[in-house]
Formats: structure tokens, C-alpha cells, sequence
């Protein structure tokens, strides 16, 4: 099949069974591949009330059209899974080279079925598919079992691996690949852990047929063409994600302590430019990208060497914790990469508990002698091994703030950030009603990645609350998460620009198919109808009241920095919901009308 | 783009929010200011000389 | 004229490697391109990349001859004269000499089609002419 590597890989680790199934053509063109691939299997496989952590659970890694090619950006796999964080959806983008090795050696999806009675990892050279013993190396940190693979198979092998926090099955607890990449939210680490699957171990030499090879290569040329003459492309390289720290900070964007600000009176130190000169080594890109986001760093106080951080890791381990040292917080990434946790949820998690220590609900008796004040360092490196470890206080912060908050009560619900059970990620939204809007309603809980709508926000008025504002967001909502669906990146697209055009008539040289973005945003909204429904089948009286964010942003008006004394009015927050559901074809209370999934096609899908 | 050049002669003595004001830029959409190579601030005083690179936020995340 | 790399800029992407193996096989697969990356991590954290010098040693050695130079003297395998003695691959000093016979059957190596310098968003990657050789 033209633009697929051809097969769906099937792992019984209850059984030890391996099977290679032909990708149907039939869902290669409904679905496409990546995050499509993931929701078609999730739904049809997973069965209703299955434990995340359970052998009914699946995880589903998939690769796109435009994986592993000549393509810009063409260097992301889908992690789907029943999220053990939220029960709800989880998806999780990953980036690296896993995704073009994935599909050199033939393969579209490998899906992950049951439980392996002891540790193994996967190993997959071409055709020779095997589970091999991982005694070994379980208990092993992420950087030492990838280093260790490497150096025994060569460097044409891809590793994707989890580390103690995946063992523990951390609710938020990662897969890391190319020292420093990682399928991060959700949980989707404490999937693979509960499977006893320590690795992934992927090669191939196997070539992708194309549809119009002549056609594929101009296309894929006039992509690149157009990443390196785009004006930003320079400024995006030299500081990646970070580009926009000294900007949220200075439009209360920020999160500082526990989201209750939006800017930092120390973030000047945490700035791009500051980070760039004081720990940057090397712009380190996923397969096929021409504007590398990574920033691989080596402190000089810790000696840490790290992929980071990121302007999340930045903004959930700096800011939001009271920490203005970007050393420290390149050292709190580490850490967390090689545990295998999520940063934003642990950053999240601890600013928390920081908060709580401060208005006196923890005392040092609670926290293991952990003086767990604003700006503590130490304590947060603590706190990072026994969360992973789920250890002494760490074993509370390890169920996520939702959990830990309604475990401990005394008002701490109120500003636990997090919406559906996810920690909210690095944007302050105490006025930002687009991309408030966008948080309440992503579809894996709390993450930005869908509808970052801020700049939207900012051009437009940010406390508006108008129809135009929602259609914004459901816009970005069925568009942006497309290129999780082709297999690659959008920040090509996002950060630089260029127009989106130019993907056209790439994925129709590939495979073979024409679609316009108006074809593709279509399949984005089926998909977005779909997630919501497994939600919904997923969760008893799922309804409106998952959608709602944190009280903090309709309660807490910051006391300082840009955004003081602003703060949305919840009755905007349900007007704004409310346009939502209409405009999506939803009831007012969240669920996809019968009419909207028979206009969608879907209704044989959720018989 | 101001008035689709790429590039614009600009006042010295006034900060660069002011000037990006002035051009029609609001200037909460601009994420990096960096005069001479070296970030600054949206209240930096342009002097005679300086060259004055914004970048817009386009999108994110 | 030769291919020449700014190791400092290589982010380790592999575009120039798939934009490699479609033009001297019309195939995706980076296995068959003729520059090699080598990523050096976690320590020190750096790409190291090899590519032809078009230094010609291979082509002294070829009993079929069947490395060949064209109009511009670049250094190119005819893959229809090559039958796999392998007597180019020691000779190369930067070993980007590739004989893998599972892949191809035939030697390769760069033609400096350019294709690489198309797609190298970080401009690590550029042809000049070949500085004199002292040693």
C-alpha cells in the first residue's frame, strides 16, 4: 500500500504470541495512521470498563504517511491507550527517529495486548520479531538501558523505554526515546510498565513505496524550500520552545506558584536567551525536521547532561515551583527523564503540595522532613525520586493532584489545577478565555497541545467571550492534532509559518489519495467526536462537569504581574462552554448529539 | 511585515512598544525583541544605530 | 567541487540521508544513503557527520572501474560495472564507502547530486570546491 509500511504488528504478552496482520486498507483511508490508527483500535479493541492497567488494556503505537520521509517533520509516533491518569482517552505524540524505523521496518501499528508474566522487551529487526528477557535491565534508568542497547546493537537501532516511575505505574509516568524525547501524558508509560515491557526495540531496512515518486520528491523539496527561507527560522532553531518564556511571562501567561500567577518577579533567568548561553550545547531535531525545537544541554553545577528543559519543563519545574535557576530545572528534567515521569505532571504535582505545605495543610511530619517551600530545590529533587519510586509523601503526589487533593480535602481541591484528572499545562489562564476554553475541553485532559489559542487571545481581547472565539478553538481543535494523524509535527506549520498548502499535494504523492485540509480537518472532527464518546462510554455520568476547569481561574485573581486582578467570571466560563457544545453539535451537557455522529459517518463505529 | 516590508527605519528615543504602537503592531503579539543580537525588553530606548529585530508569536505549543 | 559539513549545525535529523537514498536508489530508506551520521550521546551531546571528499582513492583501487568520473569530475559508481569486491571500501578515509549487499547489489557512494544541501534546514551541509591537498 502506497505510503505504509503495510502490516499491524500484534503482541499477546499474555501468551508470548507475535502476529503481523495487512494494514486494512479500508481504515488507512478513513483514519490515515498515527493518533487515527490509535482511536480506531481503542474503540474497536478495548472493551467498555477495561482496567488502564488491566490485561483488557491496549496501547497502540502508530506511525503516519509522512513518517520517515522527505518530508519536514516527519518524525512522530502516537502512543493511544486508556489513560490510567484520567480513565478517559490518552494520546500522546512522541518524536525522535522510533516513528521512521517503526515504518522501515514495515510497520504501521504495534499494538500491545495483555500482561507478560515476567519483564521483557520488545526486539524487532525487519522480520525477526521476538520478546526477550528484560530481568535484567528493569529497575534501570531510561539513559542507561537506551545507552545500553546502542552500544551492543549500533546506532541504526531506535529504543523507546520506561524507566522505575513506568515500573511503578506512576499514573503519569512516561516512555523516553533518543535521550530525551518522550511519549509524556497521561500515563501511557504505566500502560507499558503494568505489560512488563521495559522496551521497544526497533530496526529496519525496508523501503516506503510511494504513490508519484517524481511528484513526492518536488514536494517534498518545495516543503523544505519553504522551512528555510521562512523568516523565523533562525530565531525558532537558536531557542526552540523556549522562544516564548520572557513572553508569557510578560503577558501573565506564566505559571507561577501553583498557577497563582501568570508572572515571575525572577523569570528574566529562565529566559531563552539566558538558557542558551549558559547550558546550550546542540539543536537536536526529530527525523526529517529542518527547525530542531530540541535544546540539548550540559549544566555546568550539576553536570547534568539533558535533552531541555522545554518551555513547559521551564515553566511547571521553574516558575510554577518558585525556582528561577535554569540549572536546577534542566536537573529536575533529568531526573524525570530518566525515572520516566511526565514533567508537566510532576512540576504540577509539586507545586501543589508546595502551596499546601505554605497555608500549613502539610507539615514537615507529612512531607518525610521536607521543607516543601516555594523555590526549594533540593526538596523538589527529592520529591521527584520518591514520587517515581511512589515512596513516603511521594506515593500521594504519584496519584496526581485530582486524586491526592480529594484524598487530603481541606480546600486543597480548589487549586489543584487540573481538568478530567490531567495537571493543566504551562499557561496561566486567569484571563485567556480561548485558551481557558481550549484546556476544558482537550481531549486528554488538561494539555495545551490541540488549541494553543493564546496569541488569539491576545490580538483579539483576551477576556472576550464570543462566538468567534469558539469557532477558533474548535478550529485549531480539528486542524492542529492532523499532523499527530500524517505522522508528523505541526510546528513547521505553527512556528514557522509556511503554508500549509504545501502538505497537500506531499500526502497525495505518498499515498496515493487526494485530500484537501477541508478532507483532513473532517477526518480531525470525526476523531474528535470519537475520543469524546470514549469518554463518555468510559466514564458513568460523564457530563459537563469534566469539562470545568480549575476554580483558580474563576476564583483566584492573581495579586501580581501582568494579569492582577484579573479573573474569568464563571458564568463566561459556562457561556463559553455552553457556544462550545452548540457549535460542535453536542448536547449541553457535552455529549455528540445523535445527529452530529450520523452527519459524521460514525455511526457504525459506536453501534 | 509593516505595510509589507520586511524591514522599516524607525525614531530613536522611544521604547520599542512605543514604536511597535506606532507601526500598527499590538505589541503583545511580539515574543522576542532583540536589539543588536542581545534579547531585551519591549521598554528598551532605541538609540541611533541599533538594529532592532522583533519576532511576532504565531502560534505555540 | 565537494561536499563540505559544519558538524556544529547537524541536529541529527537525517533529511539529507532519505533525500540521499531517493536520489541515487528512488527509494525512502536512509540505509542506502551515502553520508553517515554518528550521534554522540548522552556525552558529549554532538553529531559527528562523514561525507565524501571526492578525494578519488576509491576509484584508484576499482578493478572494473567501475567508479567513474563525470563531466564535472565528480566521483560516481556506475552500479551496472560494480560486482561487490569490495576493494573501495578500506581505501576511503572517511568510510563513506557502502557496501551492504543485503540492500543494494552494488557499491555506492555520493554523486553531489546536492539534494542534501536542499534539505538541510540548519545549512550544515554545503558543496564549494575542493581545497588543495598539501599532504
Amino acid at each position: 500500500m502506497n505510503g505504509y509500511g503495510g502490516k499491524i504488528l500484534r503482541v499477546n504478552l499474555s501468551k508470548g504470541e507475535i502476529k503481523k496482520e495487512p494494514t486494512p486498507a479500508d481504515t488507512a483511508r478513513d483514519f490515515i495512521g498515527g493518533r487515527g490508527f490509535g482511536i480506531y483500535f481503542l474503540l474497536k479493541e478495548v472493551p467498555k470498563g477495561a482496567d488502564p492497567l488491566g490485561p483488557e488494556n491496549k496501547l497502540i503505537i502508530s506511525s503516519g504517511p509522512i513518517s520517515g520521509m522527505m518530508v519536514p517533520g516527519g518524525g512522530k509516533c502516537d502512543w493511544t491507550t486508556k489513560a490510567p491518569l484520567t480513565g478517559g482517552y490518552a494520546s500522546s505524540s512522541m518524536g525522535g527517529h522510533f516513528t521512521a524505523e517503526m515504518r522501515y521496518a514495515g510497520l504501521d501499528s504495534i499494538i500491545l495486548e495483555g500482561i507478560s508474566p515476567k519483564p521483557v522487551f520488545l526486539f524487532i529487526d525487519d522480520d525477526k520479531i521476538e520478546l526477550r528477557d528484560a530481568s535484567d535491565l528493569w529497575g534501570k534508568d531510561t539513559f542507561t538501558v537506551e545507552k545500553q542497547f546502542k552500544d551492543k546493537l549500533g546506532e541504526e537501532y531506535q529504543v523507546a523505554v520506561i524507566g522505575v516511575g513506568g515500573e511503578n505505574l506512576v499514573p503519569y509516568a512516561c516512555i523516553n526515546h533518543d535521550y530525551g524525547r518522550q511519549a509524556g501524558r497521561g500515563g501511557v508509560g504505566a500502560v507499558m510498565g503494568s505489560k512488563k515491557v521495559k522496551a521497544i526495540v526497533v530496526h529496519g531496512t525496508k523501503s516506503i513505496p510511494v504513490a508519484d515518486k517524481e511528484g513526492y520528491r518536488k514536494a517534498g523539496m518545495a516543503l523544505y524550500k519553504a522551512c528555510k527561507d521562512a523568516e523565523g527560522l533562525k530565531d525558532w532553531t537558536r531557542y526552540g520552545t523556549t522562544i516564548v518564556v520572557s513572553w508569557c511571562d510578560e503577558v501573565g501567561a506564566l505559571p507561577t506558584r501553583n498557577f497563582s500567577a501568570g508572572s515571575f518577579e525572577d523569570g528574566k533567568n529562565l529566559y531563552g536567551p539566558v538558557m542558551r548561553e549558559k547550558i546550550v550545547i546542540t539543536d537536536k531535531g526529530c527525523f526529517g525536521c529542518p527547525s530542531p525545537c530540541g535544546k540539548y544541554s550540559r549544566t555546568k553545577k550539576y553536570g547534568t547532561y539533558v535533552e531541555g528543559p522545554e518551555y513547559e519543563t521551564i515553566g511547571l519545574m521553574g516558575s510554577n515551583l518558585g525556582i528561577d535557576d535554569i540549572e536546577a530545572v534542566a536537573q529536575a528534567n533529568l531526573l524525570c527523564d530518566n525515572l520516566g515521569i511526565d514533567t508537566i505532571s510532576a512540576g504540577n504535582a509539586i507545586g501543589w503540595a508546595m502551596e499546601c505545605f505554605e497555608k500549613g495543610i502539610f507539615t514537615k511530619k507529612d512531607t518525610d522532613g521536607l521543607e516543601l517551600k516555594f523555590g526549594n530545590v533540593d526538596a523538589t529533587f527529592k520529591l521527584i525520586e520518591k514520587i517515581a519510586r511512589r515512596e513516603g509523601f511521594g506515593a500521594l503526589l504519584a496519584e496526581g493532584v485530582k486524586r491526592a487533593s480529594q484524598k487530603v480535602g481541606k480546600g486543597s481541591e480548589k487549586f489543584a489545577i487540573q481538568v478530567k484528572g490531567m495537571e493543566q499545562s504551562a499557561y496561566a489562564t486567569h484571563n485567556a478565555t480561548a485558551m481557558l476554553l481550549a484546556y476544558m475541553t482537550c481531549d486528554v485532559g488538561a494539555h495545551h497541545n490541540r488549541s494553543w489559542a493564546i496569541t488569539y487571545d491576545l490580538q483579539v481581547g483576551r477576556d472576550l467571550v464570543t462566538p468567534e472565539k469558539v469557532a477558533r478553538v474548535i478550529w485549531l481543535q480539528n486542524f492542529r492534532p492532523m499532523f499527530d494523524v500524517l505522522g508528523g509535527c505541526r510546528l513547521q506549520w505553527v512556528e514557522l509559518n509556511i503554508d500549509r498548502e504545501l502538505y497537500v499535494p506531499a500526502l497525495e504523492a505518498i499515498t496515493g489519495i487526494h485530500r484537501s485540509w477541508q478532507d483532513l480537518e473532517k477526518v480531525g472532527e470525526r476523531i474528535w467526536n470519537l475520543t469524546r464518546l470514549f469518554w463518555a462510554r468510559e466514564n458513568e455520568g460523564f457530563d459537563r462537569a469534566w469539562d470545568m476547569p480549575s476554580p483558580r481561574f474563576y476564583q483566584d485573581a492573581p495579586k501580581s504581574g501582568a494579569t492582577r486582578g484579573q479573573i474569568t467570571k464563571l458564568e463566561d466560563v459556562n457561556r463559553l462552554l455552553d457556544m462550545y457544545y452548540e457549535q460542535r453539535g453536542w448536547t449541553l451537557q457535552g455529549l455528540p448529539k445523535t445527529e452530529t455522529i450520523e452527519a459524521l459517518g460514525l455511526k457504525a463505529m459506536v453501534a | 511585515m509593516v505595510g509589507g516590508r520586511a524591514e522599516v527605519e524607525v525614531e530613536t528615543g522611544r521604547t520599542v512598544r512605543q514604536t511597535l504602537e506606532s507601526l500598527g503592531i499590538v505589541p503583545e503579539v511580539v515574543a522576542l525583541v532583540v536589539v543588536n543580537e542581545v534579547q531585551q525588553s519591549k521598554d528598551y530606548v532605541i538609540q541611533e544605530g541599533d538594529v532592532i529585530r522583533v519576532l511576532a508569536v504565531i502560534g505555540g505549543g | 567541487m565537494r561536499l563540505y559539513v559544519d558538524n556544529s549545525k547537524c541536529s541529527g535529523c537525517n533529511a539529507c540521508r532519505v533525500a540521499c537514498s531517493l536520489n541515487l536508489f528512488g527509494e525512502n530508506n536512509p540505509k542506502k544513503a551515502a553520508l553517515v551520521i554518528e550521534p554522540k550521546f548522552p556525552e558529549p551531546g554532538v553529531y559527528n557527520v562523514r561525507v565524501c571528499t571526492q578525494c578519488g582513492d576509491c576509484a584508484k583501487v576499482c578493478p572494473t572501474e567501475a567508479i567513474k568520473q563525470d563531466s564535472q569530475g565528480v566521483y560516481y559508481v556506475d552500479f551496472a560495472e560494480c560486482d561487490l569486491c569490495e576493494a573501495c571500501v578500506p581505501e576511503c578515509p572517511e568510510q563513506v564507502m557502502f557496501v551492504r549487499s543485503k540492500l543494494a547489489d552494488t557499491a555506492w557512494k555520493c554523486d553531489l547530486c546536492g539534494d542534501c544541501v536542499s534539505v538541510c534546514g540548519t545549512s550544515a551541509l554545503w558543496i564549494a570546491e575542493r581545497e588543495a591537498v598539501t599532504a
